[in-house]
């Protein structure tokens, strides 16, 4: 690996995408193995704003984690549209999420955004594949993220990880989000993934969903969006996709305090079954 | 068993004109900006405060909770209560006399008076009828029911309502009003326009010095109050059309307060707490009036706050000779060169129920750092920006040095304050 493509601007996902659609007849899960750098991206506060409306967070001139992962994103599929990579976006499954934000981060700083694919990994159900994204302000590191996806019916070598997910309890909510059908349409606007699951009934069937799914992008800032006062400068948040939330829908939300950090679900409304897991750590 | 309430200090974003830098931020936004600047600089990180007041004039029915929602956005302490309180353009003042009182009263023992508003971010609703007809559709017992109340609505109703600019009794916006003041009072245009340029000058002076380095704190990239113009003149001032009072008005845009977007902030705590944790009290809030006259019946719409001033200074048996400093808000020049006059008019104040006229005013102690005209009025957050200016101001004077607070509101109402450097 160690070659690296650098951008000019943000890649327009409108053809990735359409690249990424074209379906994958290799059954082994590959990746390309070089960089996709784009360098001093400035941040628009206009986007911000809307994406802050969109998710819940409070807009400040320093930027939430998960907005950054928003500028990174075309990054990751401009990287799978690549003719090496057998493993496409859509239809992949992004199952778990790490950041570390190593410092508030402002909405003025450009950042110099790369992003990498690590080596498939087997999984019981297909293979997984991280895609590991860093941002840096004047060669600083300021923020890292890796999106592991899984790719369905796909192999990799090794041996799955059976340790499994950590165990799920039923509690009462203490909050309730309700999601209009709109919601989809609203952050495609706000994070440009133009991934049609999110907005179209059509395509949600085809992909085993009764309706339309928000974006766990979406769920994962909305949770983050709801702790916002009580986060540090600097802190690391892992998040599991459990289940898709369909539109609209209702879910609901608790929190607790948890090794000087915070453990948070988003839920069944019932409280019952987790949609998404969230872990943040100093 | 009564305690001192001191201003320690205070925080607030620049102001800016409406549909500029802010225009994409909620009022919710602006407030937790504003106090989050105001806990870093107080160290006031996860602290359960008293209380914090605050208040938008312009409002959105969802921010029926505007103050409470933006302390659990800031880092205090998500313990911290918070209420909302709205007297029209006295609402920044307000909120701090309401804190003070209840510091004085023992009840709390440290809070936050703030004030916001976006006129970017103003509400639009629906008309009345289309608002009645979806109530009524939404009480309705069957599918019928509802059919027959949706059925009412008409396309007039569905135009949005802008928020309402004008006095609800008489129909005319606060320019207008004002403009009938500035006609009766025989304020004259080159003297408004003066004082709109020494208001753009005092504050660009006081920006040059760093006077706001610590009373100000940059957000969305601005980092000084963005309706400032430095280099403005009379004659640049001059050369304006007039905006009220028709072709012969002397009122113009630039010598009246541009809409603006803006939050503001004060810390306010007992003479004990402050020492407790080693914080320099700037100024004693020693009193606070307000009143309001009979505008429907023609009286002078912004002129609320004389009889106000004239109570209160007869209570602490003050003249204006005792004030080393006074702030009048800038609503429009005209309206603060007319409250100069009312001052010294002793029929007027006699008007009011003064025993007699309130004093003349030496002018170079009146807004030295710049007030309204310069500064910009998001009308909740000017009374909560006066404050700790004023305190600031005052305690650089020295022990005793004594500050008045003088600001019209919608309504015919006026807020008033007195400050006292410790």
């Amino acid at each position: 690996m160690s070659d690296t493509v650098t951008l000019d601007a943000p890649p327009g996902m409108g053809a990735s995408f359409a690249r990424a659609l074209i379906p994958s007849r290799a059954s082994d899960a590959s990746v390309p193995s070089h960089e996709v750098v784009l360098s001093g991206l400035s941040q628009d506060r206009h986007r911000l704003a809307d994406y802050a409306r969109v998710t819940g967070f409070t807009l400040r001139d320093h930027v939430p984690p998960t907005w950054i992962h928003v500028l990174a994103f075309p990054l990751h599929v401009h990287l799978l549209a690549d003719p090496k990579a057998t493993v496409r976006l859509v239809g992949a499954v992004h199952v778990t999420n790490a950041m570390r934000l190593h410092r508030p981060v402002g909405v003025d700083e450009p950042l110099d955004l790369a992003v990498r694919a690590a080596a498939p990994r087997a999984h019981r159900r297909g293979a997984l594949v991280d895609l590991i994204a860093r941002a840096e302000v004047a060669g600083e590191t300021v923020w890292e993220g890796t999106s592991t996806y899984l790719a369905t019916g796909m192999r990799a070598p090794g041996t799955p990880d059976e340790s499994g997910r950590p165990h799920f309890e039923a509690g009462p909510a203490q909050g309730i989000w309700r999601l209009p059908a709109t919601l989809g349409r609203d952050y495609r606007r706000v994070s440009g993934d133009p991934n049609p699951i999110h907005t179209s009934r059509v395509a949600a069937k085809a992909f085993g969903f009764a309706r339309p799914i928000i974006h766990g992008m979406w769920t994962h800032a909305r949770a983050l969006a709801a702790l916002e006062q009580r986060l540090p400068g600097a802190y690391a948040v892992e998040v599991d996709f459990v289940k898709p939330v369909l539109l609209p829908g209702t879910v609901a939300f608790r929190a607790a305090d948890a090794a000087g950090g915070w453990d948070a679900d988003v839920t069944t409304r019932d409280g019952t079954k987790p949609h998404l897991r969230m872990r943040v750590r100093p | 068993m009564t305690h001192n309430a001191v201003v320690l200090g205070g925080n607030r974003i620049p102001f800016a004109k409406a549909g500029g830098p802010y225009a994409e931020a909620s009022n919710h936004d602006l407030l937790t900006a504003a106090l989050d600047g105001l806990v870093a600089r107080f160290g006031l990180a996860g602290e359960r405060l008293g209380e914090v007041a605050g208040g938008a004039v312009l409002k959105h029915p969802k921010d029926f909770n505007l103050t409470r929602e933006a302390v659990l956005s800031s880092a205090l302490s998500p313990a911290t209560p918070a209420c909302d309180l709205q007297q029209a353009c006295g609402t920044g003042l307000e909120t701090v006399v309401y804190v003070a009182n209840k510091i004085a009263l023992g009840q709390i023992d440290v809070g936050i008076g703030a004030g916001v508003d976006s006129a970017s971010d103003a509400p639009i609703t629906v008309s009345d009828g289309l608002k009645r007809a979806l109530l009524k559709a939404n009480r309705a017992r069957s599918a019928g029911e509802r059919v027959k109340a949706l059925a009412a609505i008409r396309p007039r109703h569905l135009a949005p309502q802008a928020p309402g600019v004008a006095e609800p009794r008489t129909g005319l916006s606060m320019g207008e009003h004002q403009a009938l003041t500035t006609e009766r009072w025989g304020i004259g245009r080159a003297e408004q326009d003066e004082l709109a340029a020494a208001s753009h000058h005092h504050l660009a002076q006081a920006w040059q010095e760093g006077f706001f380095d610590d009373l100000v704190t940059p957000y969305m990239g601005v980092t000084k109050d963005a309706i400032m113009r430095p280099d403005t003149t009379v004659e640049k001032l001059g050369s304006l059309k007039p905006a009220f009072g028709g072709p012969e008005g002397t009122m113009t845009a630039g010598n009246s307060t541009a809409l603006s977007d803006g939050a503001a902030a004060a810390l306010i705590a007992s003479e004990d707490w402050a020492a407790a944790r080693g914080l320099t009290a700037l100024a004693r809030i020693v009193d606070a009036e307000v009143a309001a006259v009979d505008h429907p019946g023609g009286a002078d719409l912004l002129l609320g706050p004389v009889a106000a001033t004239g109570r209160m200074l007869a209570r602490r048996g003050l003249t204006l000779d005792d004030f080393a400093l006074v702030e009048i808000h800038e609503a429009f020049a005209s309206t603060v060169l007319a409250t100069l006059k009312a001052w010294e008019d002793a029929d007027y104040c006699r008007s009011v129920g003064l025993d007699g006229p309130i004093g003349t005013l030496d002018r170079s102690r009146l807004n030295v750092t710049g007030s309204s005209l310069a500064v910009g009025h998001p009308f909740a957050a000017t009374g909560a920006r006066l404050v700790p200016t004023l305190a600031k101001l005052l305690h650089a004077r020295g022990p005793g040095s004594k500050g008045l607070i003088s600001m019209c509101a919608a309504g015919g109402q006026g807020v008033v304050a007195i400050l006292e450097a410790v």
